[in-house]
C-alpha cells in the first residue's frame, strides 16, 4: 500500500476550493468530445485517485471529507455524462451564457413531466377529487356517473384540457350505449 | 482491543458464514465442531443463555416459542408490512408491535428488536473467530442483499453495533462475491452475479477493469429465496397428507415446523439424488390418538414443476438488471452463482439456459460472500492512502420525497453510483413558518403508498419570515454503505438547520446503547448435545 503523498493533500484542498466552479467535463478531466469508452477510463482513473475507501484509515478528517466531496461530484458527473440525452443538454448548457448556474445538472424534464401530470390530474383539490371519482366511474364503465364527475371537476378548473377531453369521451360513449340509470 | 484483524460476515436469512484473510487469502473460519456455515437461528434457553447456529436449529421444534429463525426477512420492515403478516401466520415465535410501527419479538417476558436478534447471530460469528484465533476481534464488514433498502441496511448496521462490532462497511452480497472471484486475478470482464439466498434474490451486473469493480446495475426481490422452494414442498406434502388422512398438518404450528424441516431436507435430497424419500415419524395423532407418520416420495420432475414459476421470477429480475445496464446476455463474459439454492440442478440448468453459457462455480456458493467480505474488511483496515481494488457500487432503489396528493418526486435514480448527493430547494409556504417536514421514500412508483417510507424529517431553526422568503436547501446523501442521510440548510445564511425529528422504525442511540449492554451480558450457550445429534 502506498502512503499518502503530501502533494496529493495540497491537490485535494485546491480542488475542493474550486469544485463549485468546475463543469463535469473538468471534474472528470475529459474533453467535451470524449467517447463513451474514454469517459469510462477517466471515471476509473479518477476513482483510483479519489475513492473514499483509499483513505479509510487516514487520520486527517478534513482530508477525508474533502475527498468525499470530490468523489461525490465525480459520481455525479459520470452519471450525467454517460447518459447521451442528459449529456447533450448539459454540454449545451455549460457553453451557454447561464454557465455558472448550469454547472450542476438539474433534471428539468422531470419537473416538466410533473407539470404535465398536474395538468392531467388537476391543480385544485376539488377538481382532482371529482376527476379521480370520474376516472373510477370511467374504469367501472359507469358512463353517466363519470360524465357527471368530469363536469363537476370542470367547474373548478374550466381550462383543464384533460378534464374536457375525458368528459367529451364519456358523453360520447353514453350516447352510443346508455348504461343503467340513465 | 485488536486493530489488525477485520472479519467478513455473511449474515444470511437461513445460514451465516464468517471469514478472515490469512496470508492474503480469504479463509472461512469453522466453529469448534468444524461447521463452516451456521444456521441463523437464535434459541433462548431456560437458563438465560442463548444458543445460536445449527444446534439452535434443532430447537425450532423442541423449543419453538423461544427460537427465532429467518429474522432477516423481518429486519428493517414495518409492522404493517405484508412480510410481517405472513411471518406471523407461520412463525412459532411471537411477533409483536413496537413503537412507531416497528416489529418486536417477544420471548417469555422479554421483548427484542430485530437488530438485537441479528446481533446475537453476529455475536456468535465474532465468537467463532475469537475462539479460533484466541484473541479478540472487533472490526467487521457485514454483507446485505444488494436490493436491501435504507431501513434494512441501517437495521443491519445497528445489529453490528449492538454485537460490539465496529462495522467498517455494509457491503452488497453480489459485489462481495465478485470480489472473491476477481481478487488478484487482474481480469477485464463483464459479469453477472446471480445470488439466490435463503430469503432474497439479487442479480448484479458488473464490469471489472483490472482493479476496478464497477457495478453497472443491480436488481432483486427481497421476498424470494430458497425458503420459498421449501414452502412449495411443504404445501405438496401437506396436501398429499390431507388427501390421504383428512388431517391438515398446517393447522398446528408444531406439525408445521416438522413439515418445514422435511421440506428443506427433501429439497436438498432431490437436488443431489434426483429423488427424495420423505419420512417423518410421529408427525401427528389422528382423532383416536393413534400416532401417524408422514411418508412421501418426491421425484425431480415433480419438484421442478412445483418451483418453475419461482425460477422464472428470478429471470424477470435478471431482464430488468440487464436492461438497466444496457446489455444483453451476449455481452456477458461470465456468470457467477451464489447461494445454497444455486446447487439445485433445476436452477443450474435454467440459469445456463437463460444466460446461454456455462456458469462459474469455482468457489463454494455458501462461502463466497463471506470470503469477499473479508477481502474488503482487510482492504479498509489497511487503507492509508492506497488500495488494491476499488468497489464502485450503486444504490438499488430510487430515492424519493413526498409531494402533494400522495405522489412522490424522484431525487436519486436507482443504479446511481454511490456515494452521491443531490439537493433540492424548498420555500416556506406560510408566514412565520418554523418547520419544514419532508417525507423520504425508496421505490420505483411515483405513488408514495407503493414505496417504502424511510422516515419523516422535520427541520427547524431557520429564519422566521414571510412565506416564500426563506429558501431551505435539503441535501440527500447516499453513503458508501447505501445508507441515506438528509440534512438541510438555509440557502441565504448557509446556516445548517437542525433535524428535530426523524420518524422511522429504526432504533435511536439510547436503544442501541441499552441493547449493547444486554447483548454483552448475554452468554452464548455451547451445545452439549452436539456430538450426539
Amino acid at each position: 500500500m502506498d502512503s499518502l503523498d503530501p502533494n496529493f493533500e495540497i491537490e485535494v484542498q485546491a480542488l475542493v476550493q474550486v469544485l463549485d466552479e468546475l463543469d463535469y467535463f473538468q471534474i472528470l478531466k475529459v474533453p467535451h468530445e470524449a467517447e463513451p469508452h474514454e469517459l469510462k477510463l477517466a471515471y476509473y482513473r479518477e476513482s483510483r485517485s479519489y475513492h473514499p475507501d483509499r483513505f479509510y484509515q487516514v487520520q486527517n478528517v478534513e482530508l477525508r471529507e474533502s475527498v468525499g466531496r470530490i468523489y461525490k461530484r465525480i459520481n455525479e458527473a459520470y452519471v450525467v455524462l454517460r447518459d447521451d440525452a442528459k449529456r447533450a443538454k448539459y454540454a449545451q448548457d455549460v457553453l451557454g451564457p447561464d454557465r455558472p448556474k448550469k454547472l450542476r445538472f438539474v433534471e428539468e424534464s422531470e419537473q416538466e413531466l410533473k407539470k404535465e401530470k398536474e395538468q392531467e390530474i388537476g391543480t385544485t383539490p376539488q377538481g382532482r377529487k371529482f376527476f379521480q371519482a370520474g376516472m373510477l366511474d370511467y374504469m367501472a364503465q359507469r358512463w353517466a356517473a363519470a360524465e357527471r364527475n368530469f363536469k363537476l371537476a370542470l367547474t373548478y378548473e374550466p381550462a383543464n384540457a384533460n378534464y374536457k377531453a375525458r368528459r367529451e369521451e364519456a358523453a360520447k360513449i353514453l350516447k352510443t350505449q346508455p348504461g343503467p340509470g340513465t | 482491543m485488536s486493530d489488525d484483524i477485520a472479519i467478513g460476515i455473511d449474515l444470511g436469512t437461513s445460514y451465516s458464514c464468517v471469514s478472515i484473510l490469512k496470508d492474503g487469502q480469504p479463509q472461512v473460519i469453522p466453529n469448534e465442531w468444524g461447521e463452516r456455515t451456521h444456521a441463523s437461528v437464535v434459541s433462548f434457553l431456560e437458563d438465560g443463555t442463548v444458543l445460536v447456529g445449527n444446534s439452535a436449529k434443532r430447537n425450532i421444534i423442541t423449543n419453538a416459542d423461544n427460537t427465532v429463525y429467518s429474522a432477516k426477512r423481518l429486519i428493517g420492515r414495518f409492522y404493517f408490512s405484508d412480510e410481517v403478516k405472513k411471518a406471523q401466520a407461520v412463525m412459532p415465535y411471537k411477533i409483536v408491535e413496537g413503537e412507531s410501527n416497528s416489529v418486536r419479538i417477544q420471548i417469555r417476558e422479554s421483548v427484542y428488536s430485530l437488530p438485537e436478534i441479528s446481533a446475537l447471530v453476529l455475536k456468535e460469528m465474532k465468537a467463532i473467530v475469537e475462539n479460533h484465533l484466541g484473541r479478540e476481534v472487533s472490526k467487521a464488514v457485514v454483507t446485505v442483499p444488494a436490493y436491501f433498502n435504507d431501513n434494512q441496511r441501517q437495521a443491519t448496521k445497528d445489529a453490528g453495533r449492538i454485537a460490539g462490532l465496529d462495522v467498517l462497511r455494509i457491503l452488497n452480497e453480489p459485489t462481495a462475491a465478485a470480489l472473491a472471484y476477481g481478487f488478484g486475478k487482474d481480469i477485464k470482464q463483464k459479469i453477472a452475479v446471480y445470488d439466490l439466498g435463503g430469503g432474497t434474490f439479487d442479480i448484479s451486473v458488473l464490469e471489472i477493469g483490472q482493479d476496478v469493480f464497477e457495478v453497472l446495475s443491480t436488481a432483486g426481490d427481497t421476498y424470494l429465496g430458497g425458503d420459498d422452494f421449501d414452502d412449495r414442498i411443504m404445501t405438496w406434502l401437506a396436501e398429499d397428507f390431507l388427501r390421504k388422512t383428512g388431517i391438515d398438518l398446517r393447522l398446528n404450528k408444531y406439525c408445521l415446523q416438522m413439515l418445514k424441516e422435511a421440506g428443506e431436507k427433501a429439497k436438498i435430497d432431490v437436488g443431489r439424488d434426483r429423488v427424495a424419500h420423505v419420512h417423518v415419524a410421529g408427525i401427528c395423532q389422528d382423532p383416536n390418538g393413534r400416532i401417524m407418520d408422514l411418508d412421501a416420495t418426491l421425484q425431480e420432475a415433480e419438484f421442478n414443476r412445483m418451483v418453475m414459476d419461482l425460477v422464472q421470477r428470478t429471470f424477470k429480475v435478471c431482464d430488468e438488471a440487464l436492461q438497466s445496464a444496457r446489455m444483453t446476455v451476449g455481452d456477458l463474459d461470465a456468470v457467477i452463482l451464489v447461494g445454497g439454492p444455486t446447487r439445485l440442478p433445476i436452477l443450474r440448468e435454467s440459469v445456463r439456459h437463460y444466460f446461454q453459457r456455462e456458469t462459474m462455480v469455482g468457489i463454494d456458493p455458501d462461502e463466497v460472500v463471506a470470503m469477499g467480505a473479508s477481502i474488503q474488511a482487510r482492504a479498509l483496515l489497511e487503507a492509508k492512502g492506497g488500495a488494491d481494488h476499488y468497489l464502485l457500487d450503486v444504490t438499488p432503489l430510487t430515492l424519493r420525497v413526498a409531494t402533494v396528493g400522495g405522489y412522490t418526486d424522484k431525487i436519486i435514480d436507482k443504479n446511481t453510483p454511490i456515494p452521491i448527493e443531490k439537493s433540492k430547494s424548498y420555500t416556506t409556504n406560510r408566514d412565520g413558518q418554523e418547520k419544514v417536514k419532508i417525507k423520504v421514500y425508496q421505490g420505483e412508483s411515483n405513488k408514495a403508498a407503493e414505496c417504502e417510507l424511510l422516515g419523516e424529517f422535520e427541520f427547524s431553526g431557520f429564519r422566521i419570515a414571510y412565506r416564500g422568503e426563506v429558501r431551505i436547501e435539503v441535501t440527500f446523501e447516499i453513503d458508501t454503505n447505501g445508507i441515506v442521510h438528509v440534512t438541510a440548510a438555509d440557502v441565504e445564511t448557509g446556516q445548517k438547520t437542525g433535524c428535530t425529528i426523524r420518524l422511522s422504525s429504526g432504533l435511536n442511540e439510547a436503544d442501541i446503547k441499552s441493547a449493547q449492554a444486554k447483548n454483552a451480558a448475554t452468554t452464548l450457550a455451547r451445545a452439549a448435545d452436539h456430538q450426539a445429534a
